[in-house]
Order: structure tokens, then C-alpha cells, then sequence
């Protein structure tokens, strides 16, 4: 992604959609992560240590 | 933006997206392994718990199982004993049972010894009995022999009178024929002298010594009564000279008690029927056959 504008052509997707696009992944990959840790809080009373 | 790159973020996102499902899937439905393991801690902790009751358990029934060892052994030595001692009565008995049938043997041959003694003693009874028959026929003729001749005897004892008699009125007649003879010698100095007869005078019958009895003089003592029976046993017997149909008088002091007529004689005494009976007879009393 650069910084710089870029003409859009006729049938072109913006950048802020694949901004977008990486949020969600981000945002996905975040609550996967959160996740991840509560049940492993709840379930081994630690996140990166051994039980 | 180039190409590649929107392509990067749109495979990246896809990528992420379908790893946080996976990973999400997994989390949400992977087992609690600390639960497991504090069960399986617990479950272990118990198992062991487990083994040392059991082992303890085990230890307490070793002992008990070493007790009761030795409780058997000590009744089976027990038993044992009683049972050499059950094995020694055994023998006993055994020799006691053999001992006994053999006295059973010799007092079977004893009863059949006394069966057969017995008939004998049966025989000789039925032939005593024909005996004692025939004897008393023979009385019988005897006494009728005897009251013949008796009846006989008195028939000739009258004739006997009647020449007694005449023999002495035929020497009266002589002796006054002799002193007539004699008066008509005297004056001539002569006598007659007695005639010598020419038949011998025949022997004079001597009549027969009397006869005489003798005492038998035996004499003992009562030594068993049976009133109910009548029967009496003294204490002589055969020996002595006692026999069968002899009469036993009983006194006591200068009392006369009964008589005894002896049916059975042994060896040393005798069993007779009581007869006359005064007063009832004792053992001790005097039994004597005179008085």
C-alpha cells in the first residue's frame, strides 16, 4: 500500500477496502487471540505458563 | 497498492479468518486437560490410597492367615493325637471283640457239651424210670408170691400144729408104756432101755438169725431253703455216702423242724423235697438220717 493516491480505474476497489479487509482480519485474529486466552485462563488458571 | 499485494491482504485475511475458526473450533471444544488431570491426579491418589488398604489389608490377613495357620496346626496335632489314641482304643476293642468271640465259640461247644450230657442224662432218666417200672412190677409179683407162700406157710403151720399134736400125745403114750415096762421089770432088777429108732431122727430146722439194721449215721447241715419250691440242699453228698429216696431229719437243738427226702445228689451235697414240715427250716439246721 502506498502512501500515495493512486488513480482508480473503471472497475478498481479502493484502498481503504483492503484497510478494511486487514482490519477485520486483525479484529478476527484479535478476538481469536482473547479467546484463546480466557479459555485457557479459565480452564488452566494461566495464559503462557505450564499448569 | 500493487497487485500482489491486494492479493497478499485478501489470501492473508482469508487465511486468518479460516485459522481463527479453526483455532476457535479447536479451543471451544477441546477437553479441560487440567480438569482431566486433576481427575486422573485424584483417581490416582485414590487408587494408591486404595493399595495401601489393600496392602495393609493384606498384611492384617497375612497375620490372621499365619494365626489360623498355626490354630490348624495345633488341632491337627490335636487330632492326631486323638486320633492314635481313637487307633490304640480300636485295637483294643478289636482284641477285646476277638477274645470275646472265642468265649462265645467255647461257650457255644460248652452249651452244646451240656445239651448233649443233658439227652444223655434224659436217656438214663427214661431208662431209670423203665427200671423203677419193672422193679415195682416185680414187687408187685413178689408181694403176691409172698402172700401166696404166707397164706401157705399157715396152711402148714396148722398141719405142723396138728402133728405137734399127735407126736405128743404118741410120746405121753410112750412114756406110760415105758413106766408101765418099767414097773413090771423093776422087780427083776432091769430097766427097759430106750430104743434107738431106726430112722435117723431128720436135723431140726433152725429158724434164720434175725435180721438186724444197722444205723447209716450221716449226719449235716442245711445250707440252702426254697420254701416256695419245698426243696432244701444239705451239704453232703455222694461223697458221703447219700443217695437218692434217703430220708434227712432237720432239728434244731432238741426241735424237731422236718424231714428231707433226697431227690438229687451231687459230688458235696444233696437237694431233697421238705416232708413233715414243723416249723420252717434255716441253713444251719442239723440234718441227720437217725434221730
Amino acid at each position: 500500500m502506498s502512501p500515495m493516491p493512486q488513480s482508480r480505474g473503471k472497475g478498481s476497489v479502493p484502498s481503504n477496502l483492503y484497510t478494511a479487509i486487514l482490519a477485520v482480519a486483525l479484529g478476527v485474529v484479535l478476538a481469536t487471540s482473547v479467546f484463546v486466552a480466557v479459555q485457557c485462563f479459565t480452564q488452566y488458571k494461566t495464559i503462557f505458563g505450564m499448569p | 497498492m500493487s497487485t500482489l499485494t491486494k492479493v497478499l491482504i485478501v489470501l492473508l485475511t482469508v487465511f486468518s479468518i479460516f485459522l481463527c475458526g479453526i483455532v476457535v473450533t479447536y479451543v471451544a471444544n477441546a477437553e479441560n486437560q487440567r480438569g482431566r488431570a486433576d481427575t486422573l491426579k485424584r483417581d490416582l491418589d485414590s487408587a494408591e490410597q486404595l493399595q495401601k488398604n489393600a496392602e495393609r489389608e493384606l498384611s492384617d490377613e497375612k497375620g490372621k492367615f499365619e494365626v489360623a495357620g498355626r490354630e490348624l496346626e495345633a488341632k491337627m496335632k490335636k487330632l492326631q493325637k486323638d486320633l492314635s489314641t481313637l487307633e490304640g482304643n480300636l485295637d483294643a476293642i478289636t482284641r477285646e471283640n476277638a477274645q470275646l468271640v472265642q468265649q462265645i465259640t467255647a461257650m457255644g461247644a460248652s452249651v452244646e457239651q451240656a445239651n448233649a450230657l443233658q439227652a444223655s442224662q434224659m436217656q438214663q432218666a427214661q431208662a431209670a424210670q423203665q427200671d423203677v417200672v419193672a422193679l415195682q412190677a416185680d414187687q408187685t409179683r413178689l408181694d403176691t408170691e409172698l402172700k401166696e407162700t404166707n397164706q401157705l406157710l399157715i396152711e402148714k403151720m396148722a398141719v405142723v400144729a396138728q402133728l405137734e399134736a399127735k407126736n405128743k400125745q404118741l410120746i405121753e403114750a410112750n412114756q406110760e408104756l415105758e413106766s408101765r415096762l418099767n414097773q413090771y421089770l423093776r422087780p427083776s432088777g432091769r430097766a427097759a432101755v430106750t430104743p434107738q429108732p431106726v430112722t435117723a431122727a431128720p436135723a431140726v430146722v433152725q429158724p434164720a438169725a434175725p435180721s438186724t439194721a444197722k444205723d447209716i449215721g450221716l449226719n449235716g447241715r442245711v445250707t440252702d431253703v426254697d420254701m416256695r419250691n419245698a426243696l432244701a440242699e444239705i451239704s453232703i453228698g455222694a461223697a458221703a455216702g447219700v443217695k437218692p429216696d434217703m430220708k434227712f431229719h432237720v432239728t434244731r437243738g432238741q426241735q424237731f423242724v422236718c424231714d428231707i427226702l433226697i431227690l438229687d445228689v451231687d459230688a458235696d451235697k444233696a437237694v431233697g423235697v421238705l416232708d413233715l414240715v414243723q416249723s420252717t427250716p434255716q441253713a444251719g439246721d442239723v440234718c441227720a438220717t437217725n434221730l
